[in-house]
């Protein structure tokens, strides 16, 4: 008799367990493209083994939704309040297979590189997220949903695997809010708990890890608030508070050590630079050309154009391969800040007007979200905000970036300039309009 | 508006919504930039669906951690059973000196919005900014008993009675606004 159950080894989870069915996702086109997407771009540059793909990331994702899906519908752990957003009997095994395929799916749509040149590159309006969903709801993928055991609508699919946040104008029930929630949400998703503990053990750093095993156990569907018209979210028994901290501040470190790393940052600007040379009207969104676009092509032709002085990409390609990368010019530091909040914008405008705008790049993110607010249910069973209780959530810092980057070559005589303006230009705050 | 203008607009928002008497949490804050954007017509720029208490904006929920992440607000739990509330933080003088022009020029639009909705509730405003977001959506003279008709649609823990005295509201604020703003 042929095996149901398939175990593929994982370096975070031990095993990722997927039944025939998924295998039927995990050997399709969009599913096996994840095996040359790089999960972080080119932070191997910075931190050499962060070489791993998207495709082992989301087994893990699959892996940790069914984790929580089995806690946070035990009946032991529904809270009366809330209880009947959880569906039974065969509609909740419906929801788990479609919860499982959607982490599974949730990363279909992304580019080579991954985030570093989405939003000029992609048309008008489009992300990632929709390319997932496009892929998602493709006649391909179709004819699978159709034939697994029970059929699922990609559209539910779709909709847990990005979010309402990605699928404004889509109604989503609480359930299948709650759903999204476990994939995708800003404080609990699971996709973000394996991306934390698997970049963090490739790239060699300890700030991802976070206790995930009292952390899922302790999650819980809540009112999100003592009022009755609270809607049911995502939360966690007081006893988890801790390892709810941790995942915050493993997020944080994450961010501060390795996604944002200024060298990091730098070839993301070369890349995505690269990239638009390649693909100057945009890059294709059908499905065929959008499948056979991975980073192994545009690594191919990044080693070529390095090569060739007359490659549109040359010079991008040549700062990344021959470490040849902007550096940093300016940091905005908390004294500037208090006189511009936007600095760096400052910096960047008087150093492209003095120098040329092609020698710097300005790299400003600031973190979004709530994640830190979140219901926490009490021993005696009252519901309190996250940050009434947390010491560490209320003074957990935001991630706050505002960098100026130079081309090398013209590095001291741009600092030279800067330290002798400095005062002058940081002060110069956008005008007020009449 | 460029994001320190909005910015701006944001604390001047935060600090009429306190004047007035709101606890001042996010779904305040969302309901009243909602009213503010489209009852009073300020250009924040927000793109508002309905979600979990109404309408919502992901985009100003980034912008929120974002203005705490420049001190320009903060965020305080002075008592835990009303949650997170938005104060102005250490940089909210800056923006509002910075930008005078912007501030005054929406002043009288923010206080219309905060008079109004700084008292109410949670559940409240939940049902005045649906109501108003059924009104947007609405084509053409639809009646008030057919508006509510879709708030208690949208939103079926509202009661008929509470949807349609939301809908009456929402009409006199803007028929109001219009008077004063021409929105």
């Amino acid at each position: 008799m042929a095996k149901n159950i398939h175990e593929i080894r994982d370096a975070v989870h031990v095993f990722a367990r997927l039944d025939s069915d998924e295998r039927k996702i995990l050997d399709s086109r969009a599913f096996q493209r994840l095996r040359h997407i790089h999960q972080l771009a080119l932070t191997y540059l910075v931190y050499p083994g962060a070489t791993h793909r998207r495709f082992e990331h989301s087994l893990g994702v699959m892996e940790l939704a069914e984790r929580v899906f089995r806690i946070i519908t035990a009946d032991e752990n529904l809270d009366d309040r809330v209880r009947e957003v959880v569906p039974s009997g065969d509609q909740l095994a419906y929801w788990r297979r479609v919860l499982r395929m959607a982490a599974l799916c949730h990363d279909l749509g992304h580019l080579p590189f991954s985030h570093a040149a989405e939003k000029k590159l992609l048309p008008e309006g489009r992300t990632h997220e929709s390319l997932t969903v496009d892929l998602v709801n493709s006649d391909e993928m179709e004819r699978i949903w159709s034939k697994v055991t029970p059929p699922l609508r990609s559209e539910d699919i779709a909709k847990l695997a990005v979010g309402p946040k990605e699928l404004k104008h889509h109604d989503f029930s609480e359930w299948e809010r709650i759903l999204a929630e476990v994939i995708v949400g800003d404080s609990f998703g699971v996709d973000r708990m394996d991306y934390l503990l698997r970049d963090s053990l490739h790239a060699g750093v300890v700030y991802g890890k976070f206790d995930q095993y009292r952390l899922i156990d302790t999650l819980r569907i809540l009112p999100e608030t003592d009022e009755e018209s609270a809607a049911p979210v995502l939360g966690i028994e007081s006893g988890g508070l801790e390892s709810a901290e941790g995942l915050l501040l493993a997020r944080y470190f994450m961010y501060s050590q390795v996604y944002l790393h200024h060298v990091r940052r730098a070839c993301d600007f070369h890349s995505q630079d690269f990239l638009l040379s390649m693909y100057p009207d945009r890059l294709p969104t059908n499905i065929d050309d959008f499948l056979a676009l991975t980073d192994n092509e545009v690594l191919v032709e990044l080693r070529r154009a390095v090569a060739d002085s007359s490659h549109p990409g040359h010079d991008a390609a040549d700062r990344i391969v021959n470490r040849r990368q902007f550096r940093v010019l300016y940091e905005r530091n908390p004294q500037d800040a208090e006189k511009n909040p936007e600095a760096g914008e400052a910096v960047y405008y008087a150093a492209c007007e003095k120098f040329g705008k092609q020698n710097f790049r300005h790299d400003r993110y600031s973190q979004g979200g709530s994640a830190t607010d979140f219901p926490v249910k009490t021993r005696d069973g009252r519901i309190v905000p996250s940050l009434a209780v947390s010491d560490v959530l209320k003074k957990l810092p935001l991630v706050n970036v505002d960098l100026v980057f130079v081309a090398p070559e013209l590095r001291d005589q741009a600092q030279k300039w800067l330290s002798e303006n400095r005062d002058e230009i940081i002060s110069q705050v956008a005008e007020d309009e009449p | 508006m460029k994001r320190l203008q909005r910015a701006a607009t944001l604390v001047s928002l935060v600090e009429s919504l306190r004047e007035n008497g709101s606890w001042c949490g996010e779904t305040s804050i969302q309901k009243a930039s909602f009213f503010l954007q489209e009852l009073t017509g300020v250009p924040l720029g927000f793109e508002f669906v309905l979600y979990k208490y109404g309408p919502y904006s992901f985009d100003l929920t980034d912008e929120l951690t974002a203005l705490r992440a420049d001190s320009i607000l903060t965020l305080e739990t002075p008592d835990p059973k009303y949650g997170p509330s938005y104060l102005p933080g250490k940089m909210s003088g800056f923006v509002l000196e910075r930008f005078p022009k912007t501030v005054n020029r929406h002043k009288a639009q923010v206080d219309f919005v905060a008079e109004r909705l700084g008292r109410k509730g949670v559940a409240e405003l939940e049902r005045l900014a649906t109501a108003l977001y059924v009104q947007l959506g609405s084509t053409g003279r639809s009646s008030l008993k057919s508006r509510a008709g879709n708030l208690t649609r949208l939103k079926p823990h509202i009661s008929k009675a509470d949807a349609e005295q939301a809908a009456r509201e929402v009409d006199k604020m803007r028929a109001e606004a219009k008077q004063l703003f021409g929105q």
